[in-house]
């Protein structure tokens, strides 16, 4: 009769392997193509405030106001450094969770990643 | 708040005051263009006069930004060819500005920061009130109104940066 012990392990290590492929499954049939998203920049703020992505998912800033502006990550995720009116900033998301980001010129001008 | 900032307080507050005194859209650009250009000048001085870095980049920022403003102002009215039209607002407005600039070249140091800062709160607190009391309201031409609806934001900005400033510095001056 094999130990309880041996069975014990059989059983664990086949739900991990069950498990793995199952993540797997999961994660193939999960991983959307990467898409671009567009944040404009008008009138001293961000449209939209909030953007939900996945990682791999690529965000492009566009500075449409008349004076310049940036977008800067908490944290130091990403810095567009200064736009000017017309430029644009692109960021490709690699982590998973929420960003904040503002204006380094202007406090009030915040925006949210969160990605998935 | 500095007797300077009173007067430009004042200056912009006389049509508010008036409720609904109508200026037209040609005396709105020159208050618009006017109103600018006082904060730019001011912002020159200062980023180059201010002892605090804080102090020297708020000046450097009331530049670039006022002076992107008044480039929309003037593309836009020269589009719809308006001509900026004086009228006792601007006139005061530039007084006042003019007077500013004088006290605060009279000054040095700490006491020029607090000076031009809470110059600059008392500033964008009165042209909040105006852009919203006076000229958004008076505005008839669509894009001109659309221009002052999209620029606020940005003033109010300003305000708290400068509030920020101002507390960092050590408060209001009373």
């Amino acid at each position: 009769m094999t130990p309880a012990w041996r069975r014990g392990a059989v059983i664990a290590l086949w739900a991990i392997v069950v498990a793995a492929a199952a993540g797997a499954g999961a994660m193939l049939a999960r991983a959307p193509k990467p898409v671009t998203h567009t944040v404009t920049i008008d009138g001293t703020s961000y449209k939209p405030a909030r953007l939900a992505v996945h990682v791999g998912d690529t965000v492009v800033w566009e500075n449409k106001d008349i004076i310049p502006h940036t977008a800067t990550g908490k944290g130091g995720a990403f810095d567009s450094k200064m736009l000017a009116t017309g430029a644009t900033f692109r960021f490709t998301v690699k982590t998973k969770g929420g960003t904040d980001y503002a204006c380094l010129y202007h406090p009030t001008m915040t925006g949210r990643i969160e990605a998935e | 708040m500095t007797h300077t900032a009173l007067i430009i307080a004042a200056a912009l507050a006389v049509p508010a005051a008036a409720g609904a005194q109508a200026v037209n859209d040609a005396q709105i650009a020159s208050i618009v263009v006017t109103a600018n250009q006082v904060d730019i000048d001011a912002g020159k001085l200062a980023a180059q006069r201010a002892s605090k870095p804080e102090v020297k980049q708020f000046g450097q920022l009331m530049v670039t930004d006022h002076t992107g403003v008044n480039k929309a102002a003037v593309d836009l009215v020269t589009k719809l060819k308006v001509t900026p039209q004086d009228n006792p607002t601007s006139q005061s407005l530039k007084a006042g500005g003019d007077k500013n600039i004088a006290n605060l070249k009279s000054l040095s140091g700490a006491a020029f920061d607090k000076a031009y800062v809470d110059q600059e709160v008392a500033y964008h607190t009165a042209v909040l009130d105006a852009v919203d009391k006076t000229l958004i309201p008076n505005a008839s031409n669509a894009e001109l109104k659309a221009l002052l609806v999209k620029v606020r934001p940005a003033f109010v900005a300003h305000l708290e940066h400068a509030k920020q400033i101002q507390a960092s510095l050590g408060g209001a001056q009373k």
